[in-house]
């Protein structure tokens, strides 16, 4: 699918979890066929629980990680409803948005 | 039988929900490690994200455990003393306040306050613990002939040929070949159905579920249910799942396959799964049984109804959860208030313009304690307290092995490795290591074969008879010194180890894709030095690691170093001393204000904790000034670990003289008590500390709050030697209430799997925790399992903010996983947190008791 400035849409999901979640976000990210991630360790901020510290010195546990992946629209909805399920126990966030790549077969 | 409908939603969909659902269930199990690098955990760890009396409840009614020490041991505990009338009363009014405050009942012509009633009723009401749910004999089977095939599927090492397809994953590796297991004949009848399993583990649990009618809000209670079948086994699925590095080596059982197996076999044999649910009964009849004993107990012969109805009113609001709950309240505020009263004692500030002639700097292990104590009575030592991987998480790659293994908290993933290298020849000695763990290989292959033993008797007997013979009938003696001396002296030539030095930079040309760029060493320098609170420097300042040599001891990782992930601290020590000793990396901390004069040498050092014995390692790049001052320390250390040796013989069973030696004695099932008796981890200057005798009581963690404004190594040392040290205190804890559930279970009964873990006797479920003989002896036992205390000295402010801000550490303390204690200076007095926020100061419940009773119960050794 080209739409942009021949650039293919896909979507791009992120999500905010305790660093102990972060295996079974990878997890759900392969199963549903995502081709790679990245994953930004020691993220603060503030939200329903309060603040969040960032990156502890010798902990890389308890702090926040944020994943994010790229996938063809049409493997997203499998995944969203994981990511969903999963976080419905857990806190976490989930952000998904249409994204746009040069280099559709990276992600495919 | 009926099939759930489902909502319209794709195979894809359905699926990654289901992927979901087996994390969520997952994630209620506690990680376990194997036994190469034992890690201590809290086995209740996957309930952690709520309140120990809520999970401990819950845990109870999962794993068909106990999560506190029954009535009748605490009884008994009061009644040597360890728990007064007082702490039970303190224990009963914080607990239900409400209760204390109501009104006498009527009982015959006496009006009895509920609080004596209660009181009576924790010190002599029977006990009303739950009778354990019997499972029907195919379900225990079935469990059995699954926990053989997860050890079949992990083990290369003790089978005669490995399971094949094991890379396809443990789901499809046991489908292919469970339909020639006879053990299923009689349990699932035909057993050729597996071959009509769907291939895939997510299928065969979809398919599963929808045939048991399972809904989708109950799937996760029904897949927590299935992997808890075998806690143990599900336990190491957590861990390969959650917590194994990428480059594990091995296969790994996932909790998805884990739980297709169990879904395959309850398919095949669906009726197994019942539940005998008469404990409900039993709580009804055991609060029955409490009200009319406690109505004799009155001078009631025949209560009326009415008389009756009021006391069963007033106990029944104490179920025996409750009832255990408080009483391990009063057990606890006992020893809080006999630690507290001690570190309340004026306390001798240092003299802060004196250099002493050495510093050293021990792991907070509880077990650091007694050297340092003794050792600092020898001579003008100052000593600290850190975590013995000494602020260096990184791999670390030893002379002549292929691997690098972590050296550093599992909380955190180190990204350096660190190699060792050799300063001399090194080629005699590698080609040596090289045939001897060929040998070793070879030796282990052969035993752990079907017929090769024989051979093995055969061919290798003459050697290997005479090895077991010296180790049966001279515990302690090495083979090698039954030797001549000729021979002695070829032995070592031949075996000797080059003199050797960790790289800890990253020289370009070196070729060993390991070090660390002096920017990075530069900041896990001041690290260090920061968050020891290090503001002077003696002219030597050893840094000792601790380890333990054991042998025939499958658990011996578990008395190795807890923040070196198990292993032991000796390769840290001499990392962070070459880093520290770097010219370079000591320029940058005075570029950043820190000053380490010239004359001051950062010297490595590991205690070997069985044994007693300090080895200070690489004296040899000392100059001479400094080997003179390290050579006088290692005599004081030689006396040091004497008088802490003969303190421990005081508690291990067999000849005090011997006690150094247990090690070495491969039939010795306690080489020592590891952290038995841990209790509390004490956050603060040595100075409130060093004129008491904790017994090894306590994690002694250096901390100076003047020294931290910014609370930035009060954070550091809350978010990870804390919550290490909780690990190890909830273990010690969990594997004393229930060494048979929580704990390993009896030592005599072990057989390894897999270099993983154990099972107790010829099979079953993999054995989690330490080992019974870890913490029992006899009857007696060897740890107080509480809840650990923090004790901080630090501004109340900054403690609570940090505990706050951190969901981690506010989830333990909150949810009195951990209890904290703090006051900001030693002229101020002790304060509690409360629960729910905000401190109180305190006070102890029987202030004589308090100041005169021992910290630890003496055993009774015969």
């Amino acid at each position: 699918m080209t739409t942009w400035n021949n650039l293919t849409a896909m979507a791009k999901i992120e999500v905010v979890v305790d660093g102990d979640d972060v295996p079974a976000v990878r997890d759900l990210f392969l199963d549903a066929g995502a081709t790679g991630y990245t994953a930004v360790s020691g993220v603060s901020g503030f939200g329903h629980h309060g603040h969040h510290q960032g990156k502890l010195l010798f902990n890389d546990r308890a702090s926040l990680s944020m994943l994010i992946t790229v996938v063809p629209m049409d493997r997203s909805e499998a995944l969203i409803a994981g990511i969903r399920r999963l976080l419905d126990d857990r806190h976490g966030v989930l952000f998904v948005s249409e994204t746009h790549v040069s280099r559709p077969d990276y992600f495919a | 039988m009926t099939t759930t409908t489902r909502p319209s939603e794709s195979a894809d969909v359905r699926r990654s929900r289901l992927v979901a659902d087996v994390a969520r269930a997952g994630s209620s199990v506690a990680p376990y490690w194997p036994l190469t690098s034992f890690v201590a955990v809290n086995p209740l760890g996957g309930l952690q994200e709520r309140p120990f009396a809520e999970a401990t409840e819950v845990a109870r009614s999962w794993f068909d455990g106990r999560t506190h020490l029954s009535l009748d041991d605490y009884r008994a505990e009061h009644a040597r003393g360890a728990i007064t009338d007082a702490d039970l009363d303190a224990a009963l009014g914080r607990f239900a306040p409400t209760l204390v405050a109501e009104s006498p009942i009527e009982i015959g012509q006496a009006r009895v306050d509920v609080v004596d009633l209660l009181r009576w009723d924790l010190l002599h009401g029977p006990s009303g613990e739950v009778i354990r749910r019997a499972r029907q004999p195919i379900a225990d089977a079935l469990d059995e002939i699954v926990a053989a095939w997860c050890a079949t599927y992990v083990d290369d090492a003790h089978v005669p040929w490995a399971m094949p397809d094991r890379d396809q994953g443990f789901y499809r590796a046991w489908r292919a070949v469970a339909g020639g297991d006879r053990r299923l004949d009689s349990l699932v009848g035909d057993r050729r159905r597996i071959s009509d399993l769907p291939e895939d583990p997510v299928e065969m649990l979809d398919l599963a579920f929808e045939i048991r009618g399972v809904d989708d809000n109950d799937r996760v209670a029904a897949l927590r249910t299935m992997v808890l079948r075998t806690p143990g086994w599900a336990s190491f699925a957590r861990w390969c799942d959650d917590w194994a590095p990428a480059d594990h080596p091995g296969v790994r059982l996932k909790m998805l396959d884990l739980a297709a197996v169990r879904a395959a076999i309850d398919h095949l044999a669906p009726e197994h799964v019942s539940f005998d649910r008469s404990a409900e009964r039993d709580l009804v009849a055991a609060l029955r049984a409490r009200t009319t004993t406690a109505a004799g107990a009155f001078a009631l012969t025949k209560p009326s109804p009415h008389e009756l109805a009021a006391i069963e009113a007033a106990l029944g609001q104490l179920s025996e959860g409750d009832r255990v709950a408080i009483w391990l309240s009063a057990h606890e505020w006992s020893f809080r208030d006999r630690l507290l009263t001690r570190l309340d004692a004026p306390v001798t500030p240092p003299d802060s313009a004196a250099r002493p002639d050495a510093q050293l700097v021990f792991c907070i292990d509880v077990r650091s304690e007694g050297f340092r104590r003794h050792l600092e009575s020898l001579g003008d030592y100052e000593t600290l307290g850190f975590a013995g991987f000494f602020g260096v998480p990184v791999r670390w790659r030893p002379l002549g092995s292929a691997v690098a293994r972590a050296r550093c908290p599992v909380l955190v993933s180190p990204r350096h490795e660190i190699a060792e290298v050799a300063l001399d020849d090194d080629r005699g000695y590698l080609s040596t290591c090289s045939a001897s763990a060929g040998l070793h290989d070879a030796f282990s292959a052969a035993k752990g074969g079907i017929a090769s033993p024989f051979a093995l008797a055969e061919s290798a007997g003459w050697f290997a008879g005479p090895i077991a013979a010296v180790r049966t009938l001279a515990p302690g003696k090495s083979p090698t010194t039954q030797l001549g001396s000729t021979s002695r002296s070829r032995w070592r030539r031949f075996t000797s180890r080059p003199r050797t030095a960790p790289v800890v930079d990253d020289v370009a040309g070196r070729d060993l894709h390991t070090g660390l760029s002096l920017e990075e060493r530069t900041l896990f320098a001041e690290a260090i030095v920061t968050t020891i609170g290090l503001a002077s420097f003696a002219p030597i300042v050893v840094l000792c690691g601790h380890g333990s040599h054991t042998t025939n001891n499958p658990h011996a990782s578990s008395l190795d170093c807890g923040a070196c992930g198990g292993a032991p601290g000796g390769a840290s020590a001499r990392i962070a001393t070459a880093i520290l000793n770097d010219p370079d990396v000591r320029s940058g901390l005075a570029e950043r204000g820190i000053e380490i004069p010239d004359d001051t040498w950062f010297v490595a050092a590991e205690h070997d904790t069985t044994a007693d014995v300090v080895t200070v390692f690489d004296t040899d790049v000392l100059p001479g000034e400094a080997q003179a001052l390290v050579g006088a320390l290692q005599r004081d250390l030689e006396v040091a670990g004497e008088r802490n040796a003969a303190d421990r013989a005081k508690r291990l069973p067999g000849s005090a003289g011997r006690v150094r030696d247990r090690g070495m004695d491969w039939a010795q099932v306690r080489p020592e008590w590891g952290l038995a008796g841990n209790g509390a981890f004490i956050i603060g200057p040595r100075s409130i500390t060093a004129q008491h005798d904790l017994a090894g009581r306590a994690f002694l963690h250096s901390y100076v709050a003047d020294r931290d404004p910014e609370g930035v190594a009060l954070e550091t040392i809350m978010t990870a030697p804390l919550v290490v040290a909780q690990w190890i205190s909830a273990q010690y804890y969990f594997s004393t209430v229930e060494p048979d559930v929580f704990g390993a279970g009896d030592k005599m009964l072990h057989n390894p799997v897999g270099g993983i873990g154990v099972v107790v006797g010829q099979s079953g479920d993999l054995a989690v925790g330490l080992p019974m003989q870890s913490v029992m002896f006899g009857e007696q036992r060897a740890h107080d399992p509480l809840r650990l205390l923090a004790v901080v000295q630090a501004p109340l402010d900054r403690v609570e903010g940090i505990v706050l801000r951190n969901s981690g550490l506010r989830q333990l303390v909150e949810g009195e996983w951990i209890h904290v204690v703090a006051r900001p200076t030693e002229h101020d007095h002790w304060s509690f947190r409360r629960p729910g926020g905000g401190w109180e100061p305190w006070q102890p419940a029987d202030p004589d008791h308090a100041a005169t009773a021992a910290l630890l119960t003496p055993l009774e050794i015969s």
